[in-house]
This record gives C-alpha cells, structure tokens and sequence, in this order.
C-alpha cells in the first residue's frame, strides 16, 4: 500500500538541474576571469600598439608624437579667482524695479570721511609686460625632462645651466637608457603606489656613471632598490656630448610609482 | 560540460597570450631593444660632385646607411615618402620645421653629401636633432676613402654606427662586425665569414677537410678556433690566425674535441673532449696547453660557453640526466646549476651582458611530439624564458651580436641550412645566406 508519495525517493530527477547549476555557475566564474584577462591585456598598448612586436593591427601611418595635441593643461594652486576677462559676454542684467508700494527705508548717516592724499602715479614705475601674475604661471621651466617609465611618470634634470636644452638629444638617450634598465619585477609586488623616490648620479666625461645616491627615499625600500639597480646596471650612457666642457654633469632623477 | 570545457580552454588561451605579451617587455629591457625608438629620418645623401663614378657610390652608401640604421633596432625610421621635397645636403639647406611636423615628425634627421674628387670619394654627414632649433647638429663626420663600392659601404657602416654609438646610449653599433660560419659551397665544410649584413661571404680555410665544425672567433677578433679531422685523426680543435692568413698549430689531445670557446680576455679555451675517456669539459690556455677538466659527472658534457660580462661562469650542455639540457657552473667546475627542466636543449650562447642565456629547444620531444626545433631565451636569474622562433622549420646554433641586440642562428636542415639574423626578441628576422649551405654562425666581436 503506497498512500503517500516519498519524494526522497525521485532522485533521478535532481542529476540535470545540477549539472546545469554547475555547468552555469563554471560560466559565470569563467567569464570574469576572460573579462579580467581581456581587461588586463587592454592596458597599455600592447595590442596594435607601437611597442608591440608587429601585431597584425599595427598600421601605424601617423606617430603619436605628429598628431598636434593641445598642451596639457597644468592645474594652477591659485586660491583667487582668476580676473581676466573671459571669451563670453555675460548680459546685463535687468534691474528689477521695486514694487511701488514698498516703502523705502531711511538711509544711515555717513561720517564724512578724510580724503585720501594723492599718489603721484609718475613715480610708480610700471610692471614690465612680461609679468606673470602670482599663481598663474604653469610648472617652473626648469631643465627638467618628463620621463614615463613603464607607465610610472618620472623626470630627469640635469645638473644647473643649459645642458637640457643643447643636448636634448643626450638628455633623451639617457632616460631611454634608464627606463630600459630599470625592471619592474624587482618591486614589491604588494606595492601598488609609493612616494617620489629621488635618485642624483653624475655621468662622466667618458659615460660612466657614478656617485649613484638615493637623495630621498620613498619608503619603500625595494623601490629605491630597483631604480639604484637600474643605474648600477647602466655600463656607459655614451661620451658626453663634444661641444660640452665640463668633466662631468650632475643628474637628478625621480619617479612615482604607480601599479 | 561541453561549453565549460570551452570556455576553461578560452581562459587558459588568454592568459598564455598575456603572459607572453610580459615577457616580450623583459626581454627588451633586457637587450636595450627599449619599449620606444626613436624617429629617425634619412634623407639621401646628395651629389656633390659631377663625376660619373659619383652615382653608383651615392646608391650603395644610400642603401647601405639606410640597411644598417633601420636593422639597428633602437629606431623607428621614418619613410621616405613622408620626406619634405627639398632634400638638404649640408646644414645650411635644413629646414627643420619641415621634417619634425607631419608627416615626417622625425626627432632626428641624417643627411649629407657626397662626391668623388680624384681618386676618392669624399662623404661629409650630419645629424640632427630636429627638435632643437638653437644647436639641432649632433654630428658632424667626414670620410675620405679610395673611390670604391666597398669603401662606400664601409663609409655608410661607419657613419651608422656614429648614429646608433650617440642616439643608442653609448654601445656600439655592430654594423662593422663579421659573422663566421660554416660553408659548404667548395664542397667541403670550410670556414667562411661575411659582413653582420650578409655581403661580402668569403671562403676563410681551405682544409678541404672531411668537415669543419663550430667556428669561435677570439675576442680581439685575430684568430679563429674551430673543430675539425686532420690526417689520421679524430675530431681535433684547430686554430686559424687571421693575422697571418694560415693556419697555426694547437696541440691534439686524441679522442674527440669539439665545440671551443674563448675567456672573454681570450687567455683561455674552454672546449668538450673525450681524451679521457667520456665527453667532458676542459679549459686550456689559448695557446692549447695545460688542459684542466672541469666536468666529472656521468653522460656527456659538450658545448661550453663563458659568461662574457663576467668570464666567472661557463654554460654547457649535459646529458647527465638523460637528454641533454643546459646547464651553468662556475668557472671552477663547481656550482653546477640546470637551467631548462624538460625536452633537448642543445648550443647555448651567452648575451654580452650576461644576463640572458639563447639556446636552441625542442621541448616535446619524443616521436610525434608538437612543435619543432625553435630559439629560446632565458632569463638566467629567473629562469623565465621566451620562444622567439615559431613554426619556421629546425632553428640551431643562435649567437649573440656584440651590442646583445641581435641574434643569428642557422634555419632549415638536411644540409639545407641558411643564416638567419633577428633582433633578440624575436622580430625582423631575415635570412643572410641564401645558397649552398650555411651553418653554425659565430659572431665577432669586433
């Protein structure tokens, strides 16, 4: 006698809806991990881009560097509201007549005030016309190179004087050198922001570099590490330019990190 | 199951692409190949002259200039249909705007002239830096050789490397280098050499021989070592001097001696004998005396190379555990260290700076198994490594060029084999030789 029905005992039914649960579930998972991969291959450029090795994409038929992009625009720490007249006329505006029933209110009285003895404006010599009000100039123009180290911006200069500015072309081949020697896997791969790290060294006349310091630390150590490495590793930069006197050319030399 | 099964095999393809994109920043870092090159535009050199012998000369300098500075692989050279219209040759005729703004948007720009007076040619060249339109030349050369076509190569070579010695950080361009190999064209295996681009293959030995095998040129460039059968022996290790232009005797120590390799002072050879019984490694003085073995473990070691940055480290190949693999040890015998875990790893080469070790690798291997004999790098300090030859038949005997930008190896096989040359992370790669057998590529250092 089977009165009631004993569903424990229908457990063929359950085997597909598992295997669909299961199978749909290993999708979902995989899907995120495709979605990462193709995300994480995305950055940079290595698809198509310059630096990869040939990419069936890569129809490079202008460079980067011949599109004339706008100079970046550089934030100014100005806390004033900037005064100079703009693009835009703005209208003027409509002066709202009072209602005429409003009555108006009695005026204060005044203290008659001293009047101001007068500057005689002969004697002011005029700003020269180059001025720069304060806090509108962009970043100081100093002899200083930017440099993109594997995605991390940095920046070179070299020593005092006008060596960045004639010797460009050396001035470049130097953060080549530096960006190509410096490896990123030395880093701590927990890492993934850090503070400026300053690195000064001189080159020699003859290219060899040496008195490689860590002039300020950015607290993590396998960073100022890797990027001492990077110029220990660094047999010669190249004789200094001919046309340049001294022995030898200070460089100061920084990067951020970022992951 | 099916779907997930494809999309496990979609994931696992993804990150294998990932990964290699990786490696490929490594290696260049690693060989001063860089992440970005510089843009470079050469304007043909102009005549300056009206002689007739001028106009074969310019076509040679030309091809060759640009040959050697679009193979250097630290530039990203500009084509010539983007070039302004009026070519300069000298200094004062630049206009700079027009070959730094589009389409040219050269950083740097060679040019010149040249001209045939008497019985020479005359080759004035600069460089210059596009960018800087306060002092744009970087360099100024000048170059008086006899009016010939090799001399017109040889000028281009010069000058190019002039560019790369200043625009590349100080290392040498490798465009005077010689490669040395095996040729077979005479019949028999001889030693051979030709310029690092191909020309000028000429025949070095004339054993007429059974066979010559694995050249190695000595550092300074003025002898040849090589392995081959005199008259009533073995496999012996011989010696050419290039200086002399004939060959200079080194000892035979009986059994078989084969693969030599110079110190990088070049006081020493280190090579594979088995004067002793099995195949080992021994080191000897340059001049073949006092020979010292260094390997003492069961199956063959053969194929040594020292570590030319530092000489305190010798590469070989061993079949101590089986099939050959690559292995490092100190210049000692001591702190023997297996670098590939799987497959046949055979000839490996050392890059000059030390840090990569090149060999060639079969990594299934067994009948049947995918893949064929291919180029690998290898990170030593890592041990990660990276295929730089793919699906193009058998790939042996890779060798470093002096600057570590370059690799040549040996394509094909059945006594087809041909040069190939690539730079070293594995683009550009183009045959050297194209007839006759060619095989087992050296390359000078000078």
């Amino acid at each position: 006698m089977r009165a009631r029905a004993d569903i424990y005992s229908e457990q063929d039914s359950w085997k597909r809806p598992l295997i669909w649960s299961a199978g749909l579930h290993g999708i979902l998972v995989a899907s995120v991990f495709i979605y990462a991969a193709v995300m994480g291959g995305v950055h940079g450029e290595d698809w198509g881009g310059s630096s990869s090795g040939g990419g069936a994409m890569s129809a490079t038929l202008v460079s980067k560097s011949a599109i004339p992009l706008p100079r970046k625009e550089v934030q100014t720490e100005n806390v004033l509201a900037n005064e100079s007249e703009g693009l835009t006329q703005s209208q003027p505006k409509q002066v709202e007549q009072p209602p005429p029933e409003a009555i108006p209110i009695p005026e204060k009285t005044v203290k008659p005030t001293k009047p101001k003895p007068s500057i005689d404006k002969s004697k002011i010599t005029p700003p020269p016309s180059n001025v720069v009000p304060y806090g509108e100039s962009g970043p100081v123009n100093a002899p200083t190179t930017m440099v993109n180290l594997s995605g991390s911006p940095g920046g070179l200069s070299f020593g005092s004087g006008d060596f960045g500015a004639r010797y460009a072309w050396y001035v470049d081949a130097v953060r080549r050198k530096v960006s190509e020697n410096w490896h990123k896997y030395e880093i701590d791969p927990n890492i993934s922001n850090a503070r400026r790290v300053y690195i000064t060294f001189d080159i020699l006349r003859n290219g060899d570099a040496t008195n490689i310091e860590v002039e300020q630390s950015s607290g993590v150590p396998s960073l100022d590490m890797s990027a001492t490495r990077a110029l220990q590793r660094i047999d010669t930069f190249g004789p200094l330019p001919p046309g340049y006197n001294a022995n030898k050319v200070s460089v100061e030399f920084w990067f951020d990190y970022k992951k | 199951m099916k779907i997930l099964r494809t999309a496990i095999l979609c994931l696992a393809a993804l990150l294998v692409v990932s990964a290699a994109n990786a490696q490929n920043d490594w290696i260049r870092t690693g060989t001063g190949l860089g992440q970005e090159k510089v843009r470079l535009a050469v304007a043909d050199f102009k005549s300056s002259g009206a002689d007739p012998r001028t106009n074969p000369l310019i076509k040679t300098f030309n091809d060759t200039l640009w040959n050697d500075l679009d193979n250097a692989g630290i530039f990203d050279m500009a084509s010539k249909s983007f070039y302004p219209l009026q070519q300069p040759s000298t200094p004062g005729e630049v206009k700079l705007d027009a070959w730094g703004n589009p389409p040219a948007s050269a950083a740097m720009l060679a040019f010149g002239n040249l001209g045939v007076v008497g019985p020479d040619v005359l080759v004035s060249g600069w460089l210059d830096d596009v960018k800087n339109t306060q002092s744009p030349i970087v360099l100024g050369k000048q170059y008086k050789e006899e009016a010939t076509e090799p001399n017109a190569r040889l000028i281009a070579h010069k000058f190019a490397n002039e560019i790369i010695f200043r625009l590349g950080g100080g290392v040498n361009g490798i465009t005077e280098s010689k490669i040395y190999y095996i040729s077979k064209r005479s019949g028999h295996k001889e030693v051979w050499a030709m310029d690092y681009d191909g020309a000028d293959q000429h025949q070095i030995t004339h054993l007429g021989a059974l066979a010559s095998l694995s050249p190695r040129i000595s550092p300074d460039g003025s002898r040849i070592a090589f392995s081959s059968y005199p008259k009533g022996a073995g496999l012996e290790i011989m010696m050419y001097s290039n200086e002399l232009g004939r060959m200079v005797t080194f000892p035979r120590f009986g059994g078989t001696n084969a693969t030599p390799a110079w110190s990088p002072d070049g006081t020493k050879i280190a090579f594979a004998s088995s004067m002793h019984g099995s195949m080992e490694i021994y080191v000897a003085d340059a001049s073949g005396t006092a020979p010292r073995r260094l390997t003492t473990a069961r199956g063959p070691d053969v194929a040594p190379v020292w570590n030319p940055k530092t000489g305190a480290q010798i590469a070989f190949v061993s079949g101590r555990s089986g099939l050959p693999q690559i292995y490092t040890m100190d210049a000692d015998g001591s702190n023997v260290q297996r670098m590939t875990d799987q497959g046949y790893a055979v000839s490996p080469s050392w890059s000059p700076n030390g840090q990569f070790l090149a060999f060639a690798w079969r990594r299934n291997y067994g009948p049947g198994a995918p893949g064929g004999w291919d180029i690998y790098v290898m990170d030593i300090a890592s041990k990660q490594f990276i295929q730089l030859t793919h699906d193009a038949g058998n790939n042996d005997f890779p060798t470093w060029s002096p600057d570590g930008r370059h690799i040549t190896f040996q394509r094909g096989g059945n006594g087809r084999e041909e040069i190939w040359t690539m730079l070293a992370d594995g683009s550009k790669a183009h045959a050297l030789t194209n007839t006759g057998g060619n095989s087992q590529p050296s390359w000078g250092t000078k």
